[in-house]
């Protein structure tokens, strides 16, 4: 990519028709005004790429006392590197949001951190991830209950075709977290309180969660996740099926939920990471370009790939 | 600089807002120009003719403001596009405030008071090039969007500032020599701060052309692969 210093910049916004970019704007009668439009130089390099394209991650990739930590973090799909070289670390009780492209790899990342590429055939995951210090694909850990652990949120609402309060009771059962009855319905009523579903849906638990609306079925996927009291939630595109007012009510969720744990949202809208994270990571073609505080990546990133997605120059 | 949206309406939604901005900049540098020429002339239907286009300069401010706004929720703009956006607005708030600098230096003409000497003539004519040169070039750099005839703005706007110290000291001179006609000393006075003050409003349009291209910001921090590596995992 050249400098762009080298090369003669267009003609100052004054010598610039709107009407030709969008019809909204007729051409208004330019006034003289005296300026001068000489071509300038643009003061605003991009990076480079070198020929393997950036190997050098701009931010702030690690944080204090991480719950989770990626080194070198590669992922194949048969002999296509899906992603390459990522190292973040993710920090507890905030909200890391992945954004960028689609293709980019961020959902194959997302889903590295609970081991469901595991279930992709042909998938392979290489380099370090670490829950809490131990590495997440050590022989001796079980995978079910890392998933427990590190639980997760799918684009599409899938609640099981079961009630309601046997959405929300099914883990807690299964990884023997209860005692007895009075337990359940102890976890039921919390988490779907955290969800901020019971006032809805406590007066028919024993209802289909299938019958529910879209965004109460997501929440209701959420009081699931957090039944077993997980250490990170994972979501990918929580909202992308619900309605402004369900999406809404989702987001402030996350506010809530990011008090108590560690969320990783993959989301395609800016405005969503805007809103909901502290941290953004911007992925490009598999490599990961960009991580920082959020306030800054959508005021002032320091990449021009960062840059041009967010302002919509590029995607 | 702010155009190569994938959204073409986009890109045409921030000329359009870029260019209102331009042209109200060219109706103020004329006003300055026309009302520091009504002073040197003492001509009132010059100054007349400032007065009332004041308005047209105030409903340009008005309009932006909207546009802004409009910009803002329709497209929520983000990092580069945002400080531009804001850029704009708050510089023609400046080309207002301008405005009404030119507009009271106008009105100093137009109430047909007594006609102030050679001397104070001349002072008010140089500040005014000095003014207006700074205008200029603070639009010139709002057009292009360049941050090196900001940082020239910024850094000229000293000379302005001591230049009209100098005028005021040849003025306050003038009128103790002259006490009779120490009602004009002070009118041109004000016609001086007021120069001083357009000086001023070019170097905040400078100073907001800068905000929008950090070319000054400290290196990006790089995390280098060796550098993670040797970072710790969390024990």
């Amino acid at each position: 990519m050249l400098d762009d210093r080298s090369q003669p910049s267009p003609p100052g916004a004054a010598g610039r028709d709107p009407a030709q970019a969008s019809p909204r704007h007729p051409a208004g009668a330019e006034r003289e005004s005296g300026i001068n439009h000489k071509p300038s130089g643009r003061v605003h390099a991009p990076v480079r790429l070198d020929a393997e394209g950036t190997r050098e991650t701009i931010g702030q990739v690690t944080v204090p006392d991480p719950v989770f930590s990626c080194r070198g973090v590669e992922v194949y799909y048969g002999s296509k590197r899906a992603i390459r070289d990522v190292n973040i670390d993710i920090g507890r009780k905030q909200v890391l949001a992945l954004i960028g492209p689609s293709g980019c790899g961020k959902s194959t990342f997302l889903r590295c951190l609970n081991r469901m590429n595991d279930t992709i055939p042909g998938a392979r995951v290489k380099g370090s991830i670490r829950l809490e210090g131990r590495d997440i694909h050590d022989r001796e850990l079980d995978v079910v209950q890392l998933r427990a652990r590190v639980g997760m949120v799918f684009q599409k609402p899938n609640p099981f075709p079961k009630s309601i309060y046997d959405n929300v009771a099914y883990a807690p059962r299964l990884h023997g977290l209860v005692r007895g009855r009075a337990d359940l319905d102890d976890i039921v009523c919390t988490s779907l309180q955290r969800a901020g579903l019971w006032e809805e849906v406590k007066g028919r638990l024993s209802q289909p969660g299938t019958g529910l609306s879209g965004g109460q079925q997501q929440r209701l996927c959420i009081a699931r996740t957090i039944a077993v009291e997980p250490e990170v939630i994972l979501m990918d595109e929580p909202c992308s099926a619900l309605d402004p007012i369900a999406t809404a009510k989702v987001e402030d969720l996350i506010d809530e939920l990011a008090e108590s744990y560690a969320i990783v949202i993959v989301t395609h809208s800016m405005q969503q990471a805007a809103r909901v994270s502290q941290r953004t990571a911007y992925f490009h073609m598999g490599q990961l370009i960009e991580v920082g505080d959020t306030d800054r990546i959508f005021t002032n990133p320091r990449h021009r790939l960062t840059e041009d997605y967010i302002t919509g120059r590029f995607g | 600089m702010l155009e190569g949206h994938i959204s073409r309406a986009f890109d045409g939604d921030l000329a359009a807002l870029h260019i209102r901005v331009l042209e109200m900049g060219g109706l103020v540098l004329d006003q300055v120009r026309e009302a520091a020429r009504a002073y040197a002339d003492w001509d009132t239907g010059a100054a007349e003719l400032v007065i009332e286009r004041a308005a047209s300069v105030a409903e340009y401010d008005a309009s932006i403001e909207r546009e802004q706004l409009t910009l803002i929720a329709r497209r929520q703009p983000v990092s580069r596009d945002l400080r531009a956006i804001f850029a704009l607005a708050k510089s023609a708030t400046q080309l207002d405030r301008a405005g009404i600098e030119s507009r009271k230096i106008a009105q100093t003409v137009a109430r047909q008071g007594e006609r102030p000497a050679r001397p104070t003539s001349a002072d008010v004519r140089h500040l005014a090039d000095l003014a207006m040169s700074l205008l200029r070039r603070s639009l010139e750099a709002l057009d292009r969007i360049d941050a090196g005839t900001a940082s020239e703005v910024i850094a000229s706007d000293e000379e302005l500032d001591a230049e009209y110290a100098a005028g005021m000291r040849r003025l306050i001179s003038r009128a103790m020599e002259d006490p009779q006609h120490l009602d004009v000393a002070m009118e041109a006075a004000f016609v001086l701060k007021s120069l001083e003050r357009i000086g001023d409003h070019a170097r905040i349009i400078a100073e907001q052309v800068r905000s929008i291209v950090p070319d000054e910001e400290p290196p990006p921090i790089r995390s280098p692969v060796d550098q993670v590596l040797k970072t710790p995992h969390a024990p």
